[in-house]
């Protein structure tokens, strides 16, 4: 489909001997949410791992717009304006909030289109311009999100990539924060989230993968699929619940 | 007045470890890689600088340009080379490939330059001295503590306010997590190599116009370097001068109760912090 912005093709993946992905057919559009769930194990954040080339893949298996950037850098994905908050935040500890997000804007993609401020960031997490002095591991596990957040909004992705960002948190924080999802897509960045809560996914996603063992084992628009569905292609048929 | 001008003495000496020290705080301190090779670079630079002075009969000023210049590409081509293959979290690959590299480096100056002691001719400038109070202090140690403040204080702002500093702090903290937000970790660490480097160009000259040189001498200077910087506190610019100036002192102090305790005295203080502040005076507990 010419309208994807990122997309794999055919997307196998190995941890030396380990083969974690097999062939994954994935793609998002500009403006769009696509959740990805699935079982521990399923292989949503090694997916995310090889877009962002922290595993090696052959350069036609990602691409961006068409081109080919499989096994790009990391820091050559971010100028080319892919962007990911990590799974367990990752914060710089020991810099400041403002010196954390500074390394977003010092690096920051060239695709500005979506003209991501401080002022923009301050005004969607208010607290962060409260807090911006402070070292983040002295804030809370959601303010430490929102810097993540943050620092990844800065590098002016057109495509967000979100590892299980509600992960730990408290659920009021989740909603918080999941309640900023639409204004970040606003200006057409497209977000991929990786999330636990399959009914959390469901509601903020236009549309949803399901994976199982390294498989694409459900894809379809959030509103259309069933739980039924969701189910089985989670825990695969023979253990369908629901 | 023997111990005034023993504690004076001190921290003009500490001025020149401060020199040994800077470029140790942002290797070991800040990006955590062990360069076992620190001692013999300043001696490489400070042998090509007395080498160049008696060839092209070049001033000590004109050499420390050279030598700072040589220094970075020096410190460039180390990272390239070997640490950009070892560094990471775990130390030991980088103090095993810099220990051999450092033996090779020895024996290579031995080759080259034989076991004499050499220093650096520097004109009047030695032995100029003026009197501060009761006491005879030399102009060229007050140069090298000055060029030591301003070094320091200019790293210490680069570090924490620079987009270079950001990317160096960045990654040492979770070099993956920079890379995630757009730093190239190699071509940080490449910088914070030929800086710390660079300096060891200023070290290396006023280590030469100071005392002597010889190609074993290494040994010291890295000793020296690892202790101010632990004394310090690691990761802290400033606590590595600090700490170059605690050793000082207490060398200058001990040489002063014996002449042959002076030494010593460095290596029991740095012991003695170790135990009871083993955090450093500016590290975090």
């Amino acid at each position: 489909m010419s309208a994807a912005l990122l997309s794999t093709h055919g997307l196998v993946a190995r941890y030396g001997d380990f083969q974690a992905l097999y062939g994954i057919d994935f793609e998002i559009a500009a403006g769009e949410v696509v959740a990805l769930i699935g079982a521990n194990g399923a292989g949503k954040s090694t997916l995310l791992k090889s877009i962002m080339g922290l595993l090696s893949v052959a350069p036609g298996m990602v691409q961006l717009k068409g081109r080919p950037v499989g096994g790009a850098k990391p820091h050559r994905m971010v100028a080319a304006g892919v962007a990911i908050v990590p799974e367990g935040r990752r914060l710089f500890v020991g810099m400041s909030v403002i010196d954390n997000l500074r390394v977003a804007i010092d690096h920051a993609g060239k695709s500005a289109a979506n003209g991501w401020t401080l002022e923009r960031l301050f005004a969607l997490f208010p607290v962060l311009k409260e807090k911006q002095a402070v070292p983040v591991q002295s804030l809370s596990g959601g303010q430490q999100q929102m810097v993540a957040i943050g620092r990844a909004l800065l590098s002016q992705p057109r495509v967000l990539l979100c590892d299980e960002i509600s992960l730990g948190l408290a659920p009021k924080v989740v909603k918080e924060i999941y309640q900023a999802l639409p204004s970040i897509c606003e200006t057409g960045t497209a977000i991929v989230l990786v999330e636990q809560d399959v009914g959390l996914a469901r509601s903020s996603s236009n549309r949803l993968y399901c994976m199982l063992e390294g498989r694409v084992s459900l894809t379809g628009r959030s509103t259309d699929i069933s739980r039924e569905a969701i189910g089985e292609a989670y825990f695969g048929g023979a253990h369908a619940v629901a | 007045m023997l111990w005034l001008d023993g504690f004076v003495q001190g921290i003009l000496l500490g001025g020149l470890y401060a020199q040994y020290a800077l470029g140790m705080a942002l290797m070991f301190g800040v990006m955590r890689v062990v360069n076992i090779t620190h001692g013999d670079l300043v001696i490489l630079l400070a042998l090509i600088g007395i080498s160049l002075a008696t060839t092209f009969s070049l001033g000590p000023w004109s050499v420390l340009v050279i030598l700072v210049v040589l220094g970075a590409i020096i410190g460039v081509i180390l990272q390239r080379l070997i640490l950009n293959r070892v560094v990471g979290a775990d130390p030991l690959p980088s103090l095993i490939a810099t220990f051999g590299l450092s033996i090779a480096l020895q024996n290579a100056m031995l080759q080259i330059w034989s076991a004499d002691t050499r220093s650096l001719g520097g004109g009047d400038i030695v032995h100029a001295s003026f009197q501060l109070g009761p006491l005879f202090v030399g102009v060229l140690p007050v140069i090298v503590l000055l060029t030591a403040t301003v070094l320091t204080g200019g790293l210490d702002v680069a570090l924490r306010s620079t987009r270079f500093g950001r990317a160096l702090r960045a990654a040492s903290a979770d070099v993956e997590a920079a890379a995630l937000t757009g730093v190239n970790p190699k071509t940080v660490y490449t910088g914070a190599t030929a800086i710390a480097v660079a300096i060891l160009g200023f070290a290396a000259v006023f280590q030469s116009l100071r005392s002597t040189v010889a190609p074993a001498d290494g040994a010291f200077q890295l000793i020296y370097a690892f202790e101010a910087v632990i004394i310090g506190g690691m990761g802290s610019i400033w606590g590595a001068f600090l700490g170059a100036m605690a050793l000082g002192v207490s060398q200058s102090v001990g040489f002063r109760i014996d002449p042959g305790f002076g030494i010593l005295a460095g290596h029991l203080v740095f012991l003695i912090i170790l135990a009871l502040r083993p955090q450093g005076f500016l590290g975090r507990g």
